[in-house]
This record gives structure tokens, C-alpha cells and sequence, in this order.
């Protein structure tokens, strides 16, 4: 499963036990859950590495129930089926290599060099520029001058394609102009929350079956975990991975109460800590294992590889410290007074 | 001797000539290459080139080896295969082989005739390597050995393995150990290789079931082998950091070449300033492992000393960030191999950052390198 990026027994096993529908509206059928309450279900995936279009499948219907195109979003993954985002913002410094699709009266045109699972998509979301701004639509896979190249992947958790519009019909439209510009916004600040969370996941994944290894593996007739350096490396790991579970709860806690720019630097500062607090622990987790964290025979390298491609997925740290820099200079009422942090929200470890 | 500066001369001049061979990916097929390729070197005097002449080589200093390494580097041309005879177990058997030994293994180690591979570590012994497990034991003029290594680089393509065992079980574990030249044909060995992180299958386990090691192949004295394995873990810590030290600085040169030349494309974009930063700290850290790789050079021929775990420390940190800072540059496109992010051939870049991964547990690990400076070269207590 790991070798391929995904399963699609999973995703219909996934559906069949409701996973999708937790945090749709109860008006649509759904749970009603919070989205910030899915928090530890993405930490959950991520500690089992569980590959596949889980972030597209929760989200998107999720933030888009009531709009127009709610109930196709609904009805799909309810059936196990998969929605696939085609956005540029998945990175903002690689910008020009990703590309960008323009909307014209004639259509779609453009590429987007990564999309997430779109040769097995059932559903596009196309984020576009339009004239007066951004244009967000759905698209379905077979649409005239629509191409789907799907590429080698090289991360354990999704499969990737280029995606290019050729004068392809707009599909069915989701927002467009202010509304769409709002819509981005809040896409990818769950967006990096919920990968936030899933690096938390790997980061106590391996912080866990390190902490084992060092009290079992032997050297030198001691344990290694006697050893003072590899005591500090652990301890150091624990910090770093506890205070990123820490931020990603309370991020996801404050971030349901948030909007504009307030949400997206909450969003970017919980993403771009666990982008470097993962990869991180992930190394120090090899270091400790020595040779056999080397081998593919152990999960490790999963993990490792995962952790290295959901790094850099909407942003990797320095980018998003970049943002963060933007968001705060840019603009007479940039980020309002602080006060999420007093909450304490359920679940959060010392 | 001949002066270094007309050295590099000669070594250029040959490389303009000479027929580069091309490197498939196929591991066998590259193994073959690249066999024929170290034949090629060796018969034109550019393998060995700090051997002695005894043994094949061309009695020259490590300084010239540095250089015809560097200029091998810069002309793209491939390493020799049997990096870890050349740079490992052959600058042991040169200073503690047999006049047997040197003549006849050495020479054909150097042509690439025979590829060997490190036969150290074992399951319970990585970095405690002196309580390894693999029983040696002599039955007239013959060893007999039994046991399991592990994590051995090569094992598979090498047909003679330098192999640590255990020959005296009663004796104190640094006082029992023989080093042994074992012949990979002899009947009892089994490999297995392991697939490593990057995909590659570099390192294997091997099995040793009674098999039978004529005594003639002992290296130095029986019980005795341990000092010679400091011996060969400095040559690995020392000659084989310069070797790497090389390979990081044309990695960034290829990588600063790439981004050139899409740069130079009608739709080039010019780099952002995120990128250009990214280059300049790979650069500064080149800049530091430089220097210090210029000192190791002047000590090199005086053996094996702690100091060379200075240079392992710096040279696995400093890879790490070269190749961090290369991967980096992809992105999000470091998931897709076949992509070229700015010009960038994601494929080489991922692989290179993994392996990067290793330096610092492979030759003895960062943490094991640190007891040794703080220990036996600043002279504080053990732990
Ligand atoms: C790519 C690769 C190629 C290799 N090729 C070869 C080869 O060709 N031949 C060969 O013989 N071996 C080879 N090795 C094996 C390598 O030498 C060992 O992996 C290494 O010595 C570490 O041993 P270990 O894996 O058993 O880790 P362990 O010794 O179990 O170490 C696990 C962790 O504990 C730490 N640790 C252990 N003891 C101490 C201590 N006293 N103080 C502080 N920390 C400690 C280590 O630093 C490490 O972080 C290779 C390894 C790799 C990864």
C-alpha cells in the first residue's frame, strides 16, 4: 500500500465507517463535528501512516457542504470515491514551476505541475485566476481538454499527476471574485493545519518506537538508552514533538473560531513548526536506530519519506515564515490581539 | 617525486583523451562498467597512487591521490568500483599483509580484477564492534569460520572480504579477535542483500557456515587483528572522507550548473532569494570542510590517528548540509523523481539527500566519533 501511494479499498472502508462525513454539517447528513476536532484524527493518521486523499476527502466537503456543489462533494466520498484539489497554492516559492490555470471566456487554460491523486480523482477542485480574482469550480475527470498526466511518486502517502486545462469548460462554479478570494484562504489554512497534525502523528510515531528501540537495543553491554547523548537526543525529541501536538491542538481549537489573516498565520505558524519538528525527530529517530533505521525492511523510512513530502506540501518552514512575515507587515489590521493561546484545549500533553 | 602542480597537469591532460565510459543504472550492469573503467585507471597509473610500489601502486603521496581525485571529479568522470579495497581494507593489508598478501591480492584489489567488501559489523556489534560473535578457529593450517555480518557494502558483487572473527573466546574481546582474507567463493558463505532507504541494494548480510580459510590469509598475528581494524576504520575515516569531500563539492558544481542553465531558458526565471541563500550555505559549509580536508591530507601518510574522527564529525555534517540544502530545492517536487524543479533532476537530488543519511552511522557513528574526541584527543573521562 505504501509502495503505491494510496488504496482504494481503504478509502471505501474509510467511507463505509463514516470518516468522511464526521466533520460535514448535520444538515447535509454529516456528524457536525468541528474540523478542529479532527485535529487528533490527523494525528491518529499520521502515526499510522495511513496513505491516500484523506485530507481532500475530509476537507473539502467538510468547508463546502452548504455551497451549491455540497452534495457531490458529499455523495462522493460517502461512496468511497475521490476528490483531488488542483491548486497552485500548494507552494508559493516553487510558484512558477507548479503553474497556474487561467480562466478566460473560453474556459480553463493552464497546467499544475502536482496535483494530489488526480488521475484517480472522481472530482477536481480547480482553484483559477479570473480577471477579478480568484474563480474556484469543479471539474470532473473526463472534461473536454482536460489532461491528467500521472507521474512516479516518491512519497508513501499519495500518488501526484500534472494536471493541464486546454480550453477546458469551467464545470460547475464554487466562488468567485472576494467570496473566492476567502474561500482560498480558509482551503489552505486547513489545509496546513490538518498536515500539521499528521506531522505531529509521524513525529509521535517514531519518537515512540525510538524511545523502545534505545531501552532494548544493547551495546557495550548497556542498554544504549543509558548513554547520555542518546538520552539528551530522546529527550529533545520529546520536547519538540510534544510541544508540536501541543500547537497543532490549540491551532486547530483557535483556528475554528478564525478568519483571514488571523486564521492564516495561525495555520502557518502550526505548519511551518511541524514541517521543521518532523523532519527533525525523523532524523534523530534514523541516528538512533543506526543501520537497521537504513534498511527499507524497517517502517522507518516510510515515515521518514512521508514526513519529508508533507514538509514541503503547502509550505515548508522557511516559506511559510516568509508568509508569516508578509501576513504581519502587510495591511492596517494584519493579525488582531492575541488571545487563543489562553484556551486550553482538550487532549493537550505537558 | 613529481611536483603536484605538473601532476594535475598530466592527470588533466590524460582525462581530455580518455574515453569516459557511460554509467548505466542497472546495478550489475553499472558494477561491470565501472570495473573495465578502474582497469582503465589502473593501467594508466591512476590507481594506487599512494601505495606502495610492492603492492602496485605508484608510491606517491596522499596528495596526489587528492588531486587526481579532484580532477576526476571535475571532468565527470566516474569513481573507481572498488572504493572500499582502494579506500578501506587495502591500505590495511599494504601496512600489515604478508609479502604473499601484498603481491598477489593487492595488485588485482587495485586493477578492480577483485572487488572486496568490509566484513565488521554483526547484528550485536555495531558500535561495539570488538564483542562481535563470528568464531574463527584454527584446525591445523586451516581457519574454520561460522557466524553472521551484516550491513556489509557490496558483499554481493565482491569476491574477497576482509572479515573480522572471533579466534580466541577466552581472551579479554579486544585480545581475541584475527583479521582474516576470506574468498568469496569458498564454499559456506550466503549473502543476502538488503534494500536500503534510497532503494539501492548496497549493503547485504552474509553467512558464514563453516568455512574453511586457509591461515596463509591471516593478516598479521593471530588473536591480534583488532589494532589492524583501528587501522582500517581511520583509512575509512580519513582517505574516504576526502573522497566524499570531493563528491559533495561537484554535486553542488552540477547542481549550480543545472540551475544555470534553466536560468538561461527564454522562460528562465531568476532564482528568488530563498534559492541563492540556499546555495551560499551549502557553499560556506564546502568552504569549511576544504580547509579542514587540507590538513588531513598533510597527516594522512603518518597512518591513522583520533583526529581523523575530527574530520568524519565535520565532513557527515557538512555532507548533510550540502545535500539538505540540493534537496531542498525541490520543493514539493522532491515526491516526483522524474520532475525537473528549476532545472533540477529530482531523482539524483532525493537519492543523493538519503544516502547523505548514512554518513553519519556508517564508518562509526557521529555519537561514537564524539567519545573518541572527547576521550582519547582532549583526554576527559570516560562516560
Ligand atoms: C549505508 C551503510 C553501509 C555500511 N557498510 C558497512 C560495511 O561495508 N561493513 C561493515 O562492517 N559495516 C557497515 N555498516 C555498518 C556500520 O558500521 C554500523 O551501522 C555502525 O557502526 C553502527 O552500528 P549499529 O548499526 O549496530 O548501531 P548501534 O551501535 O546499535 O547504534 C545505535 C545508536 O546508539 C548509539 N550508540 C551506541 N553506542 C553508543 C555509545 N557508547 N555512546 C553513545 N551513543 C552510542 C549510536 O550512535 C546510534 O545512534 C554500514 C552501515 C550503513 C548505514
Amino acid at each position: 500500500m505504501l509502495e503505491r501511494g494510496w488504496s482504494a479499498d481503504l478509502l471505501r472502508d474509510a467511507a463505509a465507517q463514516g470518516w468522511f462525513s464526521l466533520a460535514v454539517p448535520e444538515e447535509v447528513g454529516g456528524l457536525g463535528i468541528a474540523l478542529g476536532e479532527l485535529a487528533p484524527v490527523f494525528v491518529a493518521l499520521g502515526e499510522h501512516l495511513v496513505p491516500g486523499p484523506l485530507l481532500e476527502n475530509v476537507l473539502l466537503p467538510a468547508l463546502f457542504a452548504d455551497t451549491a456543489v455540497g452534495e457531490r462533494l458529499v455523495a462522493t466520498v460517502e461512496r468511497g470515491g475521490v476528490l483531488a484539489m488542483a491548486d497552485p497554492g500548494i507552494s508559493c516559492a516553487w510558484s512558477a514551476e507548479v503553474g497556474r490555470v487561467r480562466l478566460t471566456d473560453r474556459g480553463l487554460s493552464g497546467s499544475i505541475g502536482l496535483v494530489r491523486f488526480a488521475a484517480q480523482a472522481d472530482l477536481l477542485l480547480v482553484v483559477a485566476d479570473a480577471p477579478d480574482g480568484p474563480h474556484v469550480c469543479l471539474v470532473e475527470p473526463g472534461a473536454a481538454g482536460l489532461f491528467v498526466e500521472e507521474l512516479d511518486s516518491a512519497d508513501p502517502g499519495s500518488r501526484f499527476a500534472r494536471v493541464t486545462f486546454d480550453e477546458c469548460p469551467a464545470g460547475q462554479p464554487l466562488a468567485a471574485g472576494a467570496a473566492a478570494t476567502e474561500l482560498v484562504g480558509r482551503l489552505r489554512a486547513w489545509a496546513r493545519l490538518l498536515l500539521a497534525c499528521e506531522l505531529a502523528g509521524i513525529a509521535r510515531h517514531l519518537l515512540t518506537i525510538t524511545l523502545d528501540y534505545v531501552q532494548q537495543r544493547k551495546q557495550f553491554g548497556r542498554v544504549i538508552g543509558s548513554y547520555q547523548v542518546v538520552q539528551h537526543t530522546l529527550a529533545t525529541m520529546h520536547a519538540s514533538t510534544s510541544s508540536l501536538h501541543n500547537l497543532c491542538l490549540s491551532a486547530a481549537a483557535d483556528a475554528g473560531d478564525q478568519v483571514g489573516r488571523e486564521l492564516e498565520v495561525t495555520a502557518a505558524a502550526a505548519k511551518a513548526y511541524a514541517s521543521e519538528t518532523a523532519r527533525q525527530v525523523s532524523e534523530d529517530a534514523l541516528q538512533m536506530h543506526g543501520g537497521i533505521g537504513f534498511t527499507a525492511e524497517h517502517e522507518l523510512h516510510w515515515y521518514y519519506k512521508r514526513a519529508l513530502a508533507a514538509r514541503t506540501w503547502y509550505g515548508d518552514e522557511r516559506e511559510l515564515e516568509l508568509e508569516i512575515g508578509r501576513l504581519l507587515i502587510l495591511g492596517p489590521d494584519a493579525v488582531p490581539p492575541q488571545n487563543g493561546g489562553l484556551r486550553q484545549p482538550a487532549g493537550a500533553t505537558s | 617525486m613529481i611536483d603536484l602542480d605538473t601532476y594535475r597537469t598530466n592527470v588533466r591532460a590524460w582525462l581530455r583523451a580518455a574515453d569516459m565510459p557511460v554509467v548505466p543504472r542497472d546495478l550489475d550492469k553499472r558494477f561491470a562498467v565501472l570495473r573495465e573503467w578502474q582497469r582503465t585507471l589502473f593501467d594508466a597509473g591512476w590507481i594506487g597512487i599512494a601505495w606502495s610500489t610492492e603492492s602496485g601502486g605508484q608510491g606517491l603521496t596522499a596528495q596526489h591521490q587528492l588531486v587526481f581525485s579532484e580532477e576526476l571529479a571535475r571532468a565527470q568522470a566516474p569513481q573507481p568500483i572498488g572504493l572500499i579495497g582502494l579506500d578501506v581494507v587495502g591500505p590495511s593489508i599494504d601496512e600489515y599483509g604478508s609479502e604473499w598478501q601484498r603481491r598477489t591480492l593487492l595488485p588485482r584489489l587495485l586493477s578492480g580484477e577483485d572487488i572486496w567488501c568490509q566484513g565488521f559489523s554483526e547484528p550485536e556489534a555495531g558500535s561495539d564492534l570488538a564483542s562481535l560473535r563470528t568464531r574463527a578457529r584454527l584446525e591445523g593450517d586451516t581457519f574454520v569460520v561460522s557466524g553472521q555480518k551484516v550491513w556489509t557494502s557490496w558483499a554481493a558483487q565482491a569476491d574477497w572480504c576482509a572479515l573480522l572473527a572471533r579466534s580466541d573466546d577466552g581472551a579479554p574481546k579486544h585480545q581475541g579477535i584475527s583479521y582474516l582474507l576470506v574468498d568469496m567463493k569458498t564454499p559456506g558463505i550466503t549473502v543476502r542483500p538488503l534494500v536500503q532507504m534510497t532503494g539501492d541494494r548496497e549493503f547485504c548480510e552474509v553467512f558464514f557456515d563453516n568455512v574453511r580459510v586457509p591461515a596463509d590469509n591471516l593478516v598479521g598475528e593471530i588473536h591480534a587483528g583488532w589494532p589492524i581494524a583501528i587501522h582500517t576504520l581511520g583509512t575509512e575515516r580519513g582517505v574516504y572522507t576526502l573522497r566524499r569531500r570531493v563528491d559533495a563539492e561537484v554535486a553542488l558544481d552540477d547542481a549550480v550548473a543545472e540551475l544555470r542553465q534553466r536560468a538561461a531558458l527564454p522562460d528562465g526565471v531568476p532564482l528568488s532569494e530563498r534559492f541563492l541563500a540556499t546555495l551560499g550555505k551549502a557553499t560556506v559549509a564546502l568552504r569549511a570542510l576544504d580547509a579542514q580536508t587540507r590538513r588531513t591530507v598533510d597527516r594522512l601518510s603518518a597512518g591513522p590517528t583520533p583526529e581523523d574522527s575530527v574530520d568524519k564529525l565535520l565532513l557527515n555534517g557538512i555532507e548533510q548540509t550540502v545535500y539538505g540544502c540540493l534537496a531542498d530545492l525541490l520543493g514539493p517536487f522532491r515526491s516526483t523523481p522524474t520532475s525537473r524543479p528549476l532545472g533540477l533532476e529530482a531523482e539524483r537530488w532525493v537519492h543523493e539527500h538519503l544516502y547523505s543519511r548514512a554518513a553519519s552511522i556508517y564508518g562509526g557513528t557521529s555519537q561514537i566519533q564524539r567519545n573518541i574526541i572527547s576521550q582519547r584527543l582532549l583526554g576527559l573521562p570516560r562516560g
